[in-house]
């Protein structure tokens, strides 16, 4: 008996009762099927937060302040007022493997145009920014060191901020009322869209030295304190800039113990990670629920077999009379239910995959099917056929043929 | 050479507190060509002796030689081998696949002995003439009557020359008319050559053999040899 005589046996076995077999196979295809999907899903999710940290900027390394503490009640980490510009200028002067440093001021005021008002973010910094964020100036041009030395009131605005206020003429040459200070809008940014739950377009930018001398004053006690600090290494050197300038910041703030960091340093590759351990968490639960529906499929082709076994013990019987040896009989039932599964698979993969775009028509979700979950799933197909069909088969084979015969 | 060769044939269910002893040292030798019929009421032994002399059960003791090979510390798939190759089947309820038509079901002994497709065919079809169905072939076995049901079954059980054929009450199920017409098949197998053992209660279609072997109590009462033996 060869292969292709063993499939067609199995193939009969599969006929001879149509519905029954279609739904277990419907069983395993909703199961291969939401692996396809929900794994898309997990992916899309993955590849969307990679993307949103890539959109953070170049070889970004992110300076926050610690947290205030009091009496053992922690405020969260970026609320002690303890980074200072004087810190950025440091970092800059003596960090070698950091290449762009931007210090951060950022506070919500009324802003005003003509008639128009909008409430909005006012990002007072420096001009290295834009190259660490990789953000840039779309109309006009952002500040300069020039300006920023000369503390010069020009700002630039955020997209949104443009067509809030100016709308449709060009912003570029206008004035704004920022806290009743009056500035020169020269450039407009391009569009970024929201990163990292912020709106990137809604914010205005300003010279941080203009920042200090007219909207945001002088903390006197610890100098011009900045809300975060941004950095940007050179290529390849991430972790030693995070070295140098942890080792700075601690002899600046004169930190002897490394629990009581009054700072925290973060590169993109720390971000990363943590967005990519959040999105693998995500995916897991996923594919556990998926699998769970597999599991379930695959009980469902045991079931279906051993009632098939029970059913066809005559015919068993009358097939190992006629000849049939044990391995025969098992093969028989074993690939009928790895046809089963098999076909499951298949049409799984295929409503996986249109699922999967489906979802990410409609409902514009990302969702990224790899090849790789499509083996796995083509794999996993079949070793559930193999699997939940083998102990039927066994059972089957195994039958005593006289027993067999007499059986109703 | 003897086909059917036991000597001091015991089977013992040794299952429950009492062992069962379904044969009690059966001694009986069937030659090529003879048309037998084992006789017995139910409980007789006749069944455990059909089985075993099928090669679906072995012998707890004594020695069984089925075409001079001893059948004794044979696997399960040498067995099969063997029922393959040497003994054809007939049962009373036909026992014929029914998701198949009659030639695949007469193909089917010829698939588990590795026959290649093309022959596979062509024998099957020459056995189904052999019977006289040859109009019938394509028909699945609900599609037939009982006699001819029973004819597709008798060519399954010839199609793969089996040295013998082993029929298990082959009429209980049919009508007189067509039991007749079956036993005139069994007849004729015999004079072309085949040996055919008829396991039945009926003295009617054990009449129609050439001798008679009258189990009773797990041992052989009678054995009478009425015809000619060829």
């Amino acid at each position: 008996m060869n292969a292709l005589e063993l499939l067609s046996v199995a193939w009969q076995g599969i006929l001879s009762n149509r519905l029954r077999s279609a739904l277990t196979v419907l069983g395993i295809l909703i199961g291969i099927a939401s692996v396809i999907t929900l794994l898309g899903i997990g992916q899309g999710a993955k590849e969307e937060a990679e993307s949103q940290v890539q959109a953070l900027g170049v070889n970004l390394i992110y300076i926050r302040p610690g947290s205030v503490g009091a009496g053992g009640i922690s405020m969260g980490k970026g609320t002690a007022p303890t980074l200072t510009y004087d810190d950025a200028l440091a970092i800059k002067e003596n960090c070698k493997a950091v290449k762009e440093v931007a210090a951060q001021y950022s506070q919500s005021f009324q802003v005003q145009y003509g008639e128009k008002n909008t409430m909005t973010q006012i990002n007072a910094t420096e001009p290295a920014y834009t190259d660490i964020r990789n953000f840039f100036a779309d109309r006009g041009r952002f500040f300069t060191d020039q300006e920023m030395a000369d503390t010069a009131r020009v700002c630039v605005i955020g997209d949104t901020v443009a067509n809030d206020l100016i709308g449709e003429e060009n912003p570029v040459g206008k004035q704004l009322l920022i806290r009743g200070e009056l500035f020169d809008v020269i450039g407009v940014m391009e569009k970024k869209g929201m990163t990292q739950n912020m709106d990137m377009d809604d914010q205005i930018f300003i010279p941080l030295t203009t920042g200090y001398a007219t909207l945001f004053g002088l903390n006197t006690i610890s100098g011009k304190t900045v809300k975060n600090i941004l950095a940007q290494s050179i290529d390849g050197e991430d972790w030693q800039a995070q070295f140098q300038i942890t080792n700075l910041l601690r002899l600046r703030h004169n930190i002897q113990n490394p629990e009581l960091d009054d700072f925290m340093v973060r590169t993109q590759m720390d971000i990363m990670q943590t967005a990519q351990s959040i999105t693998g968490v995500f995916s897991l639960l996923l594919g556990a629920t998926a699998g769970i529906s597999l599991l379930v499929g695959g009980i469902g082709i045991m079931n279906i077999m051993l009632v098939s076994v029970t059913e066809r013990t005559r015919e068993i019987g009358v097939r190992k009379a006629l000849g049939a040896k044990y391995g025969q009989i098992l093969s028989q039932f074993v690939i009928e239910a790895v046809l089963i599964s098999g076909c499951g698979g298949l049409l799984g993969i295929c409503l996986g995959v249109s699922g999967s775009s489906f979802i990410s028509n409609v409902a514009d979700w990302p969702t990224v099917v790899t090849p790789s979950s499509i083996v796995l799933s083509a794999v996993v197909s079949v070793a559930i056929g193999l699997f939940f069909g083998i102990y039927p088969a066994r059972k089957a084979a195994k039958l005593d043929p006289i027993v067999a015969l007499r059986s109703e | 050479m003897n086909v059917i060769d036991l000597d001091d044939v015991w089977r013992i269910y040794a299952e429950g507190a009492e062992p069962v002893y379904a044969l009690q040292g059966v001694n009986l030798t069937i030659k090529p060509g003879e048309y037998a019929a084992i006789v017995g009421t139910s409980g007789s032994g006749k069944s455990t002796l059909m089985n075993i002399i099928g090669c679906l059960d072995r012998p707890s003791k004594g020695t069984y030689l089925l075409n001079g090979i001893d059948i004794k510390n044979r696997s399960d798939d040498e067995l099969a081998t063997i029922r393959n190759k040497t003994v054809g089947f007939v049962f009373q309820q036909f026992n014929l696949l029914g998701s198949m038509s009659a030639l695949k079901n007469v193909m089917l002994p010829l698939v588990y002995a590795g026959i290649p497709g093309k022959e596979r065919k062509m024998r099957a079809e020459l056995a189904l003439k052999e019977v006289g169905l040859e109009n019938r072939m394509h028909h699945r076995p609900n599609e037939l009557s009982g006699g001819q049901q029973q004819r597709v079954a008798i060519a399954r059980a010839i199609v793969n020359r089996p040295s013998i054929l082993l029929a298990d009450e082959p009429t209980g199920a049919l009508d007189s008319t067509t039991a007749g017409e079956i036993m005139d098949l069994f007849g004729r197998l015999v004079v072309e050559g085949m040996t055919v053992i008829i396991v039945t209660h009926d003295p009617e279609t054990a009449g129609r053999s050439n001798r008679i072997i009258k189990v009773r109590d797990g041992k052989i009462l009678e054995d009478i040899v009425m015809g000619k033996v060829s």
